[in-house]
């Protein structure tokens, strides 16, 4: 009993250690890849080394900024919400495993409880939308509610798909059964997966919501300080989630050679590929308009899932034979 | 939709063509820029060469020079001579905090006092410290670099090939003008001297 | 009392009071925030009874598709910071809706203790392959049904949505 315990916390410590440095990680690498990019160097003084303390830096900063509410804002409500966003990822995090036996908490329906708890992060956004007393927070909270809801059909449609093709819910279950088909066969339902997931993180091309040209910035431009942090946080820790999960459902998660010993490895390396191409359609994309996004995700991505879909079921009958 | 296609494409090669390619970005405090001779960092005082005539104080838009000066009067080194006066600078300063680096007080000194030094960093943390005082103004004169020839001269190689290309037979005046442009245009103040 | 009983009554008595919550707020987009606690809860009731697939489900269905497009419906027409009283529903109404939900508590419980009484059941069948070859088997076609149903509804609302607003002859008329 003691050592479940003991297990249970240190599980839990893990967790929140991972949840704390790889959104850092995410971070700098796109602090460096944004800027070679664009012909800069990025941060290059914090910490000594090609400034590897930017972040950390930065965090610091904001923890000494005053902690403003403002008078119009529902206060309850207002201060709430970064809460929300951050705990969603957290508990997301949870479940995505590193190895068959590397995971937090080795949940059977996990491929259902990464998407469920992906929704309480979104009430954190419309919440901080709404309980601003902005109308800029206010506009930004509506394009957030429509974009997550239009996005969020095809993103479920496209784990389906893999859930299907693997016959189990669990991400474990998945990625065990994941053979190197897989990357013809479940092609559209990636490429569906990281559009989704790249609009579902607000993320250019998908920035509607925080569009700084029009909304200053969205539903979180009366937050400061350490609140905003925790906004900032959760979008990179959103990055970790979505690369991990999709570096698992396509990639396989820890297959690949020696995959005995450095099993987490290759998933990191294979999550840290799709946080690179989201850093990049970052740079490299211009801002869709609001019904250009729509567009997109209503004539664009669901017929795609659907016919992934097709596609998946008419494999699974066919190999099942 | 293929041009859609295309044009994200050419986006993502765009930004991964210059990722691989070096910063163009100066780390400046530690690697110090290399301006060229001619730009605008400070105005540098040669003490000596200024006879307080006010011209510069005068032009001056923003009227950020501030000049005083004295007479004093030098007995007559011969018998039955006559006593010279002349003007003893005082004070020069400019007040950096006012200057707007148009450069009329340089052009419009008649005794070559006043230079561009290309010299930038002088900040202060007080906005009074900007007021520059003569021997702070004439501490930038080292800095000032030499001038320039008015006139490029060109190098040697391109200087043949000019001489090359005309044939001095078909015109000989053209041929004449050829070589005198080939590196032997008198510098700039030989002309003038006897 | 097991660990399981304690955590289930602690979630059924944060869902209950949450939904009264929701009901009674004077705020209006608090009294959907409740109603995220209270479904939120429901979810945690169902994990208690080792139905995990429904409890996520509930989870992503109703907090994250039903809530929010609730939100968005509030924040689309009006919706103020702090007390309003435009909703408000007269006193009868509210004496009806009381007298109402009363009855189908009792009749509910009524139900429920007259059928089972004290006696201990274990709950099965909550997992994800009952659930799966319940629905797809068992309740296959009311399953096809409600899906056909909510299709028609989809079409209906967007033929809805891009019908012209006015009659269309007079505003043809008009331009002419």
């Amino acid at each position: 009993m003691a050592g479940d315990i003991v297990e249970i916390v240190l599980r839990a410590v893990c967790v929140l250690a991972a949840f704390l440095v790889l959104p850092l990680l995410v971070g700098q690498t796109e602090h460096k890849v944004m800027a070679h990019m664009q012909g800069r160097l990025g941060p290059m003084e914090a910490g000594g080394f090609h400034g590897w303390a930017q972040l950390v830096a930065d965090g610091i900063k904001f923890s000494q900024k005053e902690d403003i509410v403002p008078l119009a804002a529902d206060k309850r409500v207002f201060r709430i919400a970064p809460a929300l966003g951050i705990v969603s990822y957290l508990f997301a995090l949870a479940v995505i495993p590193l190895g068959p036996h590397t995971v937090g908490a080795d949940v059977p329906g996990s491929l259902v409880w990464v998407l469920a708890v992906g929704g309480i992060g979104t009430v954190g956004t419309l919440m901080a939308g709404w309980g601003s007393g902005n109308k800029y927070s206010l506009l930004g909270g509506l394009r957030t509610a429509a974009q997550l809801v239009s996005y969020e059909l095809p993103l479920i449609l496209a784990c389906a798909s893999f859930a299907i093709a693997a016959g189990s819910l669990s991400l474990v279950g998945i990625a065990h059964a994941w053979t190197p088909w897989w990357l013809l066969w479940q092609l559209p339902g990636a490429l569906v997966f990281l559009v989704a997931a790249t609009a579902e993180l607000q993320r250019p091309p998908f920035d509607m919501p925080v569009a700084d040209s029009e909304l200053v910035m969205g539903p979180y431009t009366e937050y400061t300080g350490l609140r905003f942090a925790l906004f900032l946080l959760a979008e990179y820790a959103g990055i970790v989630v979505m690369s991990l999960l999709l570096g698992v459902l396509y990639l396989g998660g820890w297959t690949g050679p020696f995959d005995h010993q450095i099993g987490w490895l290759w998933t990191l390396l294979k999550g840290a590929i799709f946080a690179v191409l989201i850093i990049w359609i970052r740079v490299a994309w211009p801002r869709l308009r609001e019904d250009q996004l729509q567009r997109v995700a209503w004539l664009g991505l669901v017929p795609l899932a659907l016919l992934q879909l097709a596609i998946t079921a008419i494999g699974v009958v066919v190999t099942s034979r | 939709m293929t041009k859609f296609l295309s044009g994200l494409a050419k986006g993502m090669a765009t930004t991964a063509r210059t990722m691989t390619t070096h910063a163009h970005t100066q780390q400046y405090p530690h690697v110090k820029p290399e301006l060229p001779s001619r730009s605008r960092g400070v105005i540098a005082l040669l003490e000596e060469n200024c006879t307080s005539c006010m011209l510069c104080a005068r032009e001056c838009p923003d009227w950020c020079i501030y000049i005083d000066s004295h007479k004093e009067t030098t007995p007559p080194t011969t018998e039955g001579g006559r006593a010279r006066q002349h003007n003893v600078l005082d004070r020069f300063a400019i007040d950096f905090s006012l200057c707007m680096y148009c450069g009329i007080c340089i052009e419009v000194c008649p005794f070559d006092a006043l230079f561009w030094s290309p010299e930038f960093e002088y900040s202060t943390t007080d906005i009074r410290d900007l007021l520059q005082e003569k021997e702070t103004l004439g501490q930038w004169m080292p800095t000032v670099p030499a001038p320039e020839p008015l006139v490029p001269e060109l190098p040697q190689t391109e200087a043949q090939q000019l001489v090359v290309d005309v044939e001095p037979e078909d015109d000989p005046a053209a041929g004449r003008t050829t070589k005198r442009g080939a590196g032997e245009v008198p510098r700039p103040g030989t002309e003038e001297q006897p | 009392m097991t660990t399981y009983d304690v955590l289930f009554t602690l979630a059924g008595a944060i869902s209950t009071g949450a939904a009264v919550l929701a009901v009674s707020t004077k705020h209006l987009v608090h009294s959907a925030l409740w109603l995220v606690v209270a479904l939120a809860s429901l979810s945690g009731c169902y994990l208690v009874l080792g139905a995990e697939f429904v409890a996520l489900v509930q989870l992503l269905v109703y907090v994250g598709a039903i809530v929010v497009l609730v939100l968005f419906a509030l924040m689309l027409t009006r919706a103020p910071i702090g007390r309003s009283r435009d909703h408000d529903t007269p006193l009868p109404q509210r004496a009806a809706a009381l007298v109402v939900g009363a009855a189908t508590a009792a009749l509910l419980s009524a139900v429920l203790i007259s059928a089972f009484g004290n006696d201990a059941i274990t709950v099965r069948g909550g997992s994800t392959h009952v659930l799966a070859s319940q629905i797809f088997g068992t309740w296959v076609w009311p399953f096809e049904l409600l899906s056909a149903l909510l299709l028609i509804a989809l079409v209906a609302a967007l033929a809805l949505s891009r019908m012209p607003i006015g009659r269309r002859d007079d505003s043809e008329a008009d331009a002419r």
